[in-house]
């Protein structure tokens, strides 16, 4: 008797709390989703002119060539960097490991002023560059600069993880079998590793596309040059909101889409970091 | 010929080996973990440089520490099968298979059905490691190794990981298709009875070094130091003083024994196999020699095998021990015995079962 009557009390308790529970947890998915909500109420019904404008196009076009550029320099400069760091053993690894993490962390208003004390006109290498002809930053090549700079080490870090999964007895059963170290890297540890290659490219990319501070610092904000869809935006909330409502819900897409490609080629679980 | 000089110092292990071993042959290398089985194979891979020393197949030198010769793995023609197999995962096993070939593709697989058809591997090739059984994926690595025609072919204890049955087919198909290629191969083993099996010659290591190199026949019957007659599984050695030719004092007792070469007042270890003790029926009749009279004290079996200690009555073996000799024999030879019940008997230890070393 006494026991049919406990078990609906503590089931009851039980229930109190999970409620509780949901509704924090409902809290935090509205908290998130709210934003963009609201943003995407504003932008979608707006008409073919906030979508198509000069400013729109040239933004999106220079993103989309920027971030795709930036992550294909990361791809070739990382992955040897990645690859010695998963395999070798050397004097200063753990420095080289954290210097290489640190743009992940730091702000980007830093990244921006560095790359200025470094490349600038009056900065370490600015009048080196300058004798060479070579003005580097507020062009174009000074957003792929600061983009690379932010993003690539999602990439070395990503492929990191990758090349250390790979069971280092497969390579040395490719060398045994007569395959050089560089078509081993190929054939075996390239392809084994692919998962966490593509998705350390899709993170990169990403980031790449939404940089903004190091890039604004660096490149400065010139339409059609330096300005990239975040500049863009920025400075649309002044001159054309429309314009940078229909960027902001075009970054949001995009966004969302390669979170959802990387899950889907990520092995196990997910290492966004 | 196989030609290995090896001096390899690591931190609380040496390898200081040398071997001349034949070609075309199986030559296992036997020992329990530890012995330096695997650094042994790391060094002829090429995996792992020697401090010093010379490997060698034939004329080809793979390593040379005087002439400063060392052949990358890739350069070496090796080909090696390991417990793990290392298979390459995302590879179907025709093209695990074809890894290492060369030529155009209908070459390659062309030469792919021939080792798929070796190694009695048909109708797989598409499947990927996975997807495999094991001793499946046993034969793909066997292939892909075999694909390279290496000068030499490492198995280190390629069969281990395996049922029993699939272990003694694939043991059986190993030896058929050696003798068909005349493959050299090493094969590494801490099985006794995979080693008896399988090697033209073995040899036997221990704490880095080759105690001794023989037939596994030799071996068995005439290990050369107490500790090879350890590791290949003599049960009983027992010190022993040489009397006079024919005579060995053992313990309290005197045996009848070849005892050349070794000189009267020599101090010696006595071997004897475990399966070679003789149980003597009371009513047996004719000669017998080094006959024992005792008990049996204790047994325990493996389920196939059965392990007796026996302890004889009067004068002892071994006087400082609870039993004086270990005896093997097949579980239904126990059961015709009625040894369950019966454990008075008498123990023949005839002088061909008696092998002496040097103290």
């Amino acid at each position: 008797m006494n026991a049919n009557e406990s078990l609906p009390r503590s089931d009851v308790r039980f229930n109190a709390g999970r409620t509780l529970f949901l509704v924090f947890a409902g809290l935090l998915v509205i908290f998130l989703t709210l934003p963009l909500i609201a943003l995407a109420l504003r932008a979608l019904p707006l008409g073919l002119d906030a979508w198509m404008s000069q400013t729109t196009l040239a933004a999106l076009q220079l993103s989309l060539a920027t971030a795709t550029i930036s992550t294909l320099v990361a791809l070739a400069i990382g992955t040897p960097v990645a690859y010695l760091l998963a395999r070798k053993e050397f004097v200063g690894k753990k420095l080289v490991d954290t210097l290489i993490d640190l743009p992940m962390v730091l702000p980007p208003a830093v990244a921006g002023i560095a790359l200025l004390m470094a490349y600038g006109r009056r900065g370490l290498l600015g009048p080196t560059l300058s004798g060479l002809g070579i003005e580097l930053p507020f062009t174009t090549a000074a957003v792929i600069f600061a983009e690379t700079f932010v993003a690539a080490p999602f990439y070395v870090r990503s492929a990191k993880a990758g090349f250390g999964a790979v069971d280092r007895k497969l390579e040395q059963m490719s060398a045994l079998l007569g395959v050089s170290d560089l078509k081993t890297f190929f054939r075996i540890t390239v392809p084994l590793a692919a998962p966490s290659l593509v998705s350390g490219l899709l993170m990169t990319w990403a980031r790449a596309l939404g940089e903004f501070g190091a890039t604004i610092m660096f490149a400065g904000n010139f339409p059609g040059r330096t300005q990239t869809m975040p500049l863009a935006i920025y400075s649309g909330l002044e001159s054309n909101l429309d314009s940078a409502l229909a960027l902001a819900l075009i970054l949001v897409v995009v966004s969302f889409g390669i979170l959802f490609a990387v899950r889907a080629v990520s092995p196990k679980g997910l290492t966004l970091a | 010929m196989l030609s290995l000089t090896i001096h390899k110092q690591l931190a609380n292990f040496a390898l200081d080996l040398a071997l001349d071993a034949p070609s075309e042959k199986i030559i296992v290398l036997f020992g329990a973990s530890g012995a330096g089985k695997s650094l042994t194979l790391a060094a002829i891979a090429g995996f792992s440089t020697p401090d010093a020393g010379r490997i060698a197949i034939g004329a080809r030198v793979l390593f040379d520490s005087a002439r400063g010769i060392n052949l990358p793995p890739h350069a070496r023609r090796i080909g090696m099968v390991r417990q793990d197999l290392a298979l390459f995962p995302h590879l179907c096993a025709a093209d695990n298979i074809a890894y290492g070939l060369q030529g155009t593709r209908a070459a390659k697989a062309k030469r792919v059905r021939e080792l798929s058809a070796l190694v009695q591997l048909e109708n797989f090739g598409a499947r990927k490691p996975a997807e495999l059984s094991g001793g499946q994926q046993q034969r793909v690595a066997l292939a892909r190794a075999l694909a390279i025609e290496p000068a030499l072919l490492l198995l280190d204890e390629p069969f281990s990981a395996l049922d029993l049955q699939t272990r003694i087919t694939l043991r059986r198909e190993l030896k058929a298709l050696q003798r068909r290629l005349k493959t050299s191969i090493l094969f590494v083993t801490h099985d006794l009875g995979e080693a008896a099996l399988l090697a033209d010659e073995m040899a036997v290591l221990d704490n880095g070094r080759i105690l001794q190199f023989a037939t596994p026949h030799e071996i068995l019957r005439a290990p050369r130091t107490a500790r090879v007659a350890q590791i290949v599984g003599v049960k009983n050695i027992l010190p022993a003083t040489i009397v006079d030719a024919q005579t060995l004092r053992v313990g309290e007792m005197n045996l009848r024994a070849e005892t050349a070469p070794f000189a009267p007042g020599a101090r010696v270890q006595m071997c004897v196999r475990p399966e070679r003790v003789l149980l003597v029926r009371p009513d047996a009749v004719g000669a017998r020699v080094n006959l024992i009279q005792g008990e049996l004290v204790h047994e325990e079996s493996d389920g196939n095998t059965i392990m007796l200690r026996f302890r004889a009555d009067g004068a002892r073996l071994q006087p400082t021990r609870e039993f004086d000799l270990c005896i093997d024999m097949p579980l239904y030879v126990y059961e015709r015995l009625n040894l369950a019940r019966e454990r008075r008997w008498r123990v023949s230890l005839k002088p061909n079962a008696i092998h002496l070393v040097a103290e």
